[in-house]
């Protein structure tokens, strides 16, 4: 589904500022069915990864396939479902525009978008909100409107950025029961997140990113037999820890 | 529909939707129709030559309100969509970025020919209004192809500024410093012409710069005379209209021009990090 081999990445020199490595020499693969988590620090690389795999920006060097193509072939974003970290959307527009935008330039039938955006957006609970526009929603709202957005192509892998953002227990629950669904569904899922309980309950294997380089790649209880620790939180903190000093 | 035009389409009709539910361009066509409507109060200021001095105040009025939809609507529909990041969320999607800049350019094209065709028609009936009010000397004909033309005119300047901003927001980042350099691009279209005329005037009583001339001549191929597709003044005189042939390679100069600039900003777009 995802294969990242050896891509680097560094921002341009700003003005008064310097050049910024973002990524080194990082490569992991997905595969079908399977779920990646993706963590680290802020500054770790993570966004970068993500939008690399988006194509909004390109890499130095390395390579990356997606879904067997390279992510600049933006025909194969039909098969893709993409959660920012965080929502924005044209202010004065409805979720219901968001979704016909999505189904037309995914090439959907019109009759399968009006299905697929009621079951979405009652799944989500936002059929009753589904005329106001989005700039009104509370940043829970735009998060699980964006969802609807995502997965209403029925995308066979999800790349989801910080998906419990801006949720309360109750949405980060709704949205946690979620995944594990579209997991048992057998889609592809690499998501990146700060809340390292949820990333350890929902993945198959985790990629632990710090400062542009991968420090980890493999099964949560690995980490944590690797750290003699009796857990992964407690293993990746102390990673981080020995990569620091 | 192909793919492509199908995906154009989509981004074309979020971006009049989204427009026409925003509160200040709905507040800048209700200004400009009173504005237009204003006219009907203008021309009793007007000792003479009521015509002439009614129908370039209409026509003038559209350009400022499109010049306003351009700069203040149009610079911050393009270059916010990338400083909050909602290029992403229309990215995400299987749209490239050269169908995301036609899309947006559709889009934006399709508001402003919705604002001119309300503001062309309110215009007629104001001019008509104004000429059964006054006697024939004061306004003796109404000419409708110079008319019609005016505003073809009109809306074709406004498509050319709508793509050179388009390009400068793929090349210059933040909507700031796109409004500068996009004004600053037509402060010097409009300058141009003023200033050619200033030197050959100049040649004329001290002979030939071969350089400055050489030099302005070849910026009016990059800052092209905007005044060569004015016609308000025909509206209401009984000045011939220039030569077919002249008329169709003045429009058509320019909407190569539109062109030109579109594909250098799907260009710019295709080329660089969104970041």
């Amino acid at each position: 589904m995802i294969v990242f081999q050896q891509v680097s990445k560094t921002y341009a020199r700003d003005l008064g500022a310097q050049a910024h490595t973002a990524l080194a020499d990082v490569s992991f693969s997905l595969d079908k069915g399977e779920t990646l988590g993706m963590i680290g620090a802020n500054g770790a690389g993570k966004s970068t990864a993500i939008k690399l795999l988006m194509d909004f920006i390109r890499p130095d060097s390395g390579s990356i396939a997606l879904l067997g193509q390279t992510p600049a072939q933006h025909a194969i974003r039909s098969r893709v479902g993409y959660l920012p970290e965080i929502a924005n959307f044209p202010a004065n527009l409805t979720v219901l525009d968001m979704l016909r935008f999505t189904g037309s330039t995914c090439n959907m039938e019109q009759r399968n978008v009006r299905t697929a955006s009621e079951k979405w957006l009652r799944r989500l609970g936002l059929w009753d909100a589904k005329k106001r526009p989005l700039r009104n929603y509370s940043k829970g709202m735009q998060q699980r409107a964006n969802f609807a957005i995502a997965l209403l192509n029925d995308p066979e892998l999800l790349i989801l950025d910080e998906p419990m953002s801006g949720l309360d227990p109750i949405g980060r629950a709704d949205i946690l029961s979620l995944i594990t669904d579209l997991k048992r569904q057998g889609r592809s899922i690499l998501f990146c997140s700060h809340i390292l309980e949820d990333v350890d309950r929902l993945v198959d294997r985790v990629l632990v990113l710090h400062k542009g380089t991968k420090l980890f790649e493999g099964q949560p209880n690995t980490l944590a037999e690797e750290q003699g620790c009796p857990n992964f939180v407690e293993g990746y903190l102390r990673l981080v820890e020995e990569e620091q000093q | 529909m192909t793919g492509a035009l199908k995906r154009i389409a989509a981004l074309a009709r979020l971006v009049v939707i989204d427009g026409l539910r925003r509160h200040a361009l709905l507040g800048l066509i209700l200004l400009s129709v009173a504005a237009q409507a204003g006219a009907l109060l203008f021309f009793d200021f007007i000792p003479r030559d009521i015509g002439r001095a009614s129908s370039d105040f209409i026509l003038s009025l559209a350009w400022l309100s499109g010049f306003i939809f351009l700069f203040f609507h149009g610079v911050q529909i393009i270059a916010l969509d990338e400083e909050r990041k909602v290029i992403y969320s229309l990215l995400a999607r299987p749209i490239s970025r050269g169908e995301y800049v036609l899309g947006i350019f559709s889009g934006l094209a399709g508001l402003l020919l919705l604002l001119n065709l309300l503001l062309c028609g309110l215009g007629f009936g104001a001019l008509m209004i104004i000429k059964q009010m006054v006697a024939p000397a004061y306004f003796n004909q109404f000419n409708m192809a110079p008319y019609l033309l005016s505003w073809f005119g009109l809306v074709t300047m406004e498509l050319m500024l709508l793509s050179v901003i388009l390009l400068f927001s793929g090349l210059v980042r933040g909507s700031f410093p796109v409004l500068l350099i996009s004004l600053s691009f037509y402060a010097i279209c409009s300058g141009l012409p003023v200033v050619r005329e200033a030197v050959s005037q100049r040649t004329a009583r001290e002979g030939a710069q071969p350089i400055v001339e050489n030099m302005l001549q070849w910026m009016t191929a990059v800052f092209p005379n905007f005044d060569r597709l004015d016609f308000k003044n025909m509206i209401a005189s009984s000045t011939s209209l220039p030569d077919l042939l002249l008329i169709l390679l003045n429009f058509g100069l320019t909407i190569s021009y539109v062109g030109l600039f579109l594909w250098l900003a799907c260009l710019v777009y295709q080329r660089r990090d969104l970041q």
